[in-house]
């Protein structure tokens, strides 16, 4: 492999793009109308255009994708996450194209892709799931036979889609009054987000815990689990903060659970990097959720706890080379790393999104600290892709350290032009509960809840007066700058205003 | 120089004058001396002398005390927002207000409530129509933006007056979508 092609954009992107280059691979990066000038692009060997903004004109599209890498005459594809990262079609095409998929078999995507297909895999490994419709609910199904499905299942309920994945298409229901109205809703964000409407049933579990393996599997018949990720801390269940270790999953419990994992693994045939999703529920007993059959977003962190680089590794799986790794190191974690994802959202306003100019961007660094961004200042964030404009990872000696640190970094994460949820983070990190890890995967919608929309950053009077001080310094400044002689009467005025633009100049 | 500076709400009378060398802007009467070096186009260091209580709660209780500041125009209010190291804070000028305060009918008083778009996106479905009933709360437009579909819910109980968009239409932050009677 000398050439990859990246299918993807943004953060995710440029992080492939940094271990091409440590294994001297050339990138090639694709892009669409409105991405000419994203970061990935401008650190690419090559660039592809493929089409217009909108996500199924161009990193949906798999033709143009295995057009732009004959024209580029790479020889591999990473496919990142999302998009085309689990389309087993995707994966097809690139093999009958003769380029390497960087990822598993069309066979692997599509059996654990499926949502109630992979929990028959995992019922047949021997590992238990969560109680739920063993198949789809078919389309056309009339509201009776929904609500009777429901019904076996019991409520509360989710309704979740059974290609998806990151919370889309799927909907939470504590009565049958409200199944109808979830099920359309899903099967719309479904369509949007994954082409595909189908969606299932599964119960909701109390206060279950949201525990993660990430492994890899080698073309030799070798995998490999890694320490979990604890990802409970989810907003309308999707993840904005991991950490790993869990701080409640005990050695034996890991050992269990990471021997699940992997059971399930080579039952379904799993090659290169996927995760395997599990919910932990009170009495420490775990439950199969899914299989992600991709890089995952929060892979970083199990990289800073074991030393190692899973981008890399999938490179090097995809050229069939053995996983030559201790299996005892991935399972034996150095020190504790947190991931905050950093979203273009207002946290102020629910959340909303929050897509335009990044005006200035001043990312932390220093020890312990790293920023996977996707965006640079004077790039536009835009409306058509995932809200992700930088995961920050904080890793330290132990878990309170590694919050400290991360508080430590927040504080120095200066964005503007758009909202970002570093102000969320920063309330976030500071809560008892989360200090001592007494959280589930209802958690933060609960507190969020109950705190009724309240700013998540109240600036002291003090800040308001350095704002209001810095507001006026800066508007008097810009406009003797913008017209210098146009300055009203008091020739006061107009000498400080130039004396301070002069200094201001030095 | 007198400027008017509104920061959540709250007016403050803020003056900058200059003597033998030496910056000082008054908030509200309380004079500071400031040293204000330009970054960059957008970014400034400050040194801000004789500000008791400054930054009391980082427990620094020296006469020169450091602060990193960084000004931009905000796109959807119009207002700066001032970035006091990284925290933000909504700042208006000269009576630059939050557009929101009056326009968005984010409180539920009496009158007609207008729903505006929150956020550029995609209008992917209209709930209602012109001339229903309905109760706070209820979802009236599903916006679709970055992949994720935002209900906008009724802010009070009416008739719905008239809607002013249809599915399949983008629109931009602050596009007026539905006004409920």
């Amino acid at each position: 492999v000398k050439k990859i092609l990246i299918a993807n954009r943004g953060e995710i992107a440029v992080r492939i793009i940094r271990a091409c280059r440590e294994m001297g691979i050339s990138p090639v990066a694709v892009y669409s109308e409105c991405d000419r000038a994203a970061l990935h692009v401008r650190l690419a060997d090559e660039a592809i255009a493929i089409g217009p903004s909108a996500p199924g004109e161009s990193y949906l599209r798999i033709d143009r994708l295995i057009d732009a890498a004959r024209a580029a005459h790479a020889d591999a594809v990473h496919p990142g996450y999302g998009f085309l990262a689990e389309n087993e079609d995707f994966a097809d095409a690139c093999s009958d194209a003769k380029l390497v998929f960087i990822g598993p078999t069309p066979a692997a995507i599509a059996l654990m892709g499926s949502k109630t297909a992979a929990r028959a895999v995992a019922t047949r490994a021997g590992v238990p799931v969560v109680p739920g419709t063993g198949e789809p609910v078919p389309v056309g199904a009339s509201d009776e036979d929904i609500a009777r499905a429901a019904a076996e299942v019991g409520y509360p309920l989710l309704v979740k889609a059974v290609a998806g994945g990151g919370g889309k298409g799927m909907r939470t229901v504590a009565e049958a009054s409200d199944l109808a109205h979830a099920v359309r809703a899903a099967r719309s964000e479904a369509q949007t987000a994954f082409g595909d409407a189908a969606v299932y049933f599964e119960r909701r579990l109390i206060r279950p815990r949201h525990i993660e393996v990430q492994l890899l599997g080698d073309t030799h018949g070798t995998v490999v689990p890694f320490v979990e990720r604890e990802c409970s801390i989810q907003r309308r269940h999707q993840k904005v903060v991991e950490e790993t270790p869990s701080p409640v999953v005990s050695p034996d419990l890991r050992a269990a659970i990471t021997g699940a994992a992997a059971a399930v693994a080579r039952a379904a045939g799993y090659t290169n990097a996927g995760t395997i999703e599990f919910l932990l529920d009170a009495s420490g007993a775990f439950y199969f959720l899914e299989m992600n059959t991709r890089l995952q977003v929060e892979h970083p962190i199990t990289e800073m706890v074991t030393r190692s680089d899973l981008v890399r590794w999938q490179i090097r799986i995809a050229r069939g080379e053995r996983l030559d790794l201790d299996p005892r190191d991935a399972l034996t974690p150095i020190g504790h790393a947190i991931e905050c994802r950093i979203y273009a959202e207002d946290p102020d306003n629910n959340f909303l999104p929050s897509p335009g100019r990044i005006l200035a961007l001043r990312p932390p660094s220093g020890p312990g600290i790293r920023d996977d961004c996707g965006a640079v200042a004077g790039a536009d964030v835009p409306i058509f892709y995932d809200p992700l404009v930088s995961k920050l990872i904080a890793w330290a000696d132990d878990r309170p350290r590694a919050i400290a640190r991360m508080q430590r970094a927040l504080g120095e994460y200066l964005v503007a032009g758009i909202r970002t949820t570093v102000p969320f983070f920063r309330w976030l990190l500071d809560q008892p509960d989360f200090l001592e890890a007494r959280f589930d995967t209802t958690y933060l919608d609960a507190v969020l809840a109950a705190r009724g929309g309240r700013p998540f950053l109240e600036p002291s009077a003090d800040v308001e007066d350095i704002a209001a001080m810095a507001a006026v310094l800066h508007t008097a400044l810009a406009s003797s700058t913008a017209r210098p002689d146009a300055a009203p009467g008091d020739a006061g005025a107009k000498r400080w205003k130039a004396q301070a633009r002069a200094e201001g100049l030095r | 120089v007198q400027y008017e500076v509104e920061i959540n709400g709250r007016i403050r009378q803020v003056a900058v004058s200059r003597s033998e060398g030496r910056i000082t802007v008054t908030i509200d009467g309380r004079a500071f001396a400031v040293d204000p070096v330009r970054v960059d186009s957008q970014s400034w260091s400050l040194i801000v002398e004789g500000a008791r209580g400054l930054r009391e709660e980082r427990g620094s209780q020296g006469q020169a005390r450091v602060f990193d500041v960084t000004v931009t125009p905000d796109a959807v209010t119009g207002q700066l927002t001032v970035c006091v190291g990284a925290t933000p804070v909504m700042v208006g000028v000269n009576g630059r207000r939050r557009r929101g305060a009056s326009d968005d009918g984010a409180h539920a008083g009496g009158g007609p409530q207008k729903i505006v778009a929150p956020m550029p996106g995609k209008i992917v479905r209209v709930l209602a129509r012109a001339g229903d009933a309905v109760a706070v709360r209820q979802p009236l437009v599903v916006v679709e933006a970055m992949k994720m579909e935002n209900e906008l819910r009724a802010t009070r109980a009416g008739t719905v007056g008239e809607i002013h968009v249809r599915e399949g239409q983008s629109v931009d932050a602050g596009t007026l979508l539905v006004v409920i009677q």
